[in-house]
């Protein structure tokens, strides 16, 4: 303590530290946070459904999603990435999973939407497993906070079917 | 630099130049290290009790960052005010009245007491 260098030194250091201690309570405080998260998804149309050339079953759908996400978002809160995903059982896999569409969304402000939309992805069946078939559309989502701790959490819709014809 | 004891003997001219260079006396130095870790925790606090309670990430970063400024302006200068208890320095004559122990005396007490 006894120059210039050293104090500088020292309270570097601690401030570092302190700071350190500061964001991992910021990253505990997100516990307290209990989010109650709603979305629908509403599949308006079937734009068309074909068996590809060497025999994977494709769908184009378009879909209205409802989504209030406000209560995820805290004080610690970067973006909250939500992706929709289409989840469905075949004989060779009991989850078969494909994205459909995704988003960034930067701020509560954001995070009480309505979309109208077309599969971003391609829904693609590793197969032709896709005719009448029963599917959820599970609305993922992942917190990404300022520090600590990733939380990631879903909501599955179910009781959606696929037409029994191509078109 | 001036980590001499007082008994040690030194001229007046060298004597000058430690209390040139004693920019922070003992007292000071201590007093400067209690005040950086005290200052420092409090504006930690402060900083993310305004943070969580305006929901204000940002606001905890900036209020602390202002903090740490705040403490190093105040305890990493020379300031005089850690200046206030120079070391008193004997004279020549009065170190010259009681001579330094002779080594090996100390060396075989210590080892007596062991």
């Amino acid at each position: 303590m006894h120059s210039f260098g050293y104090r500088a030194n020292a309270l570097l250091t601690f401030a570092v530290t302190i700071l350190a201690l500061m964001c991992a309570m910021a990253s505990l405080s997100d516990n307290l946070n209990s989010p109650s998260p709603s979305a629908q998804i509403q599949i308006l149309n079937f734009n068309w459904f074909q068996k590809q050339p060497h025999g994977n079953d494709e769908v184009s759908l378009t879909m209205n999603i409802t989504a209030d996400l406000q209560s995820l978002f805290t004080w610690n809160t970067k973006q909250v990435f939500v992706f929709v995903a289409a989840e469905y059982e075949t004989t060779k896999n009991a989850l078969n999973q494909v994205s459909l569409w995704d988003a960034i969304i930067p701020a509560r402000e954001h995070a009480k939407f309505w979309i109208q939309t077309a599969n971003k992805y391609r829904f693609v069946d590793q197969g032709s497993n896709l005719r009448g078939k029963e599917f959820n559309l599970t609305l993922h989502w992942h917190v990404m906070p300022k520090t600590g701790k990733m939380f990631a959490d879903k909501l599955i819709m179910s009781g959606y079917r696929l037409p029994e014809e191509y078109r | 630099m001036c980590l001499l004891p007082s008994s040690v003997s030194v001229s007046p001219c060298l004597r000058k130049i430690y209390a040139r260079n004693m920019l922070m006396d003992w007292q000071g130095q201590k007093l400067a290290e209690q005040l950086m870790q005290i200052l420092l925790l409090a504006f930690a606090v402060v900083a993310f009790a305004a943070g969580y309670v305006m929901g204000s990430f940002q606001l905890m970063i900036l209020t602390y960052a202002g903090g740490v400024v705040l403490t190093t302006l105040i305890t990493v200068p020379n300031w005089p005010w850690f200046n206030h208890h120079p070391l008193q320095w004997l004279d020549t004559s009065e170190a010259e009245k009681h001579p330094k122990p002779q080594q090996h005396v100390t060396s075989k007490k210590k080892s007596a007491k062991k």
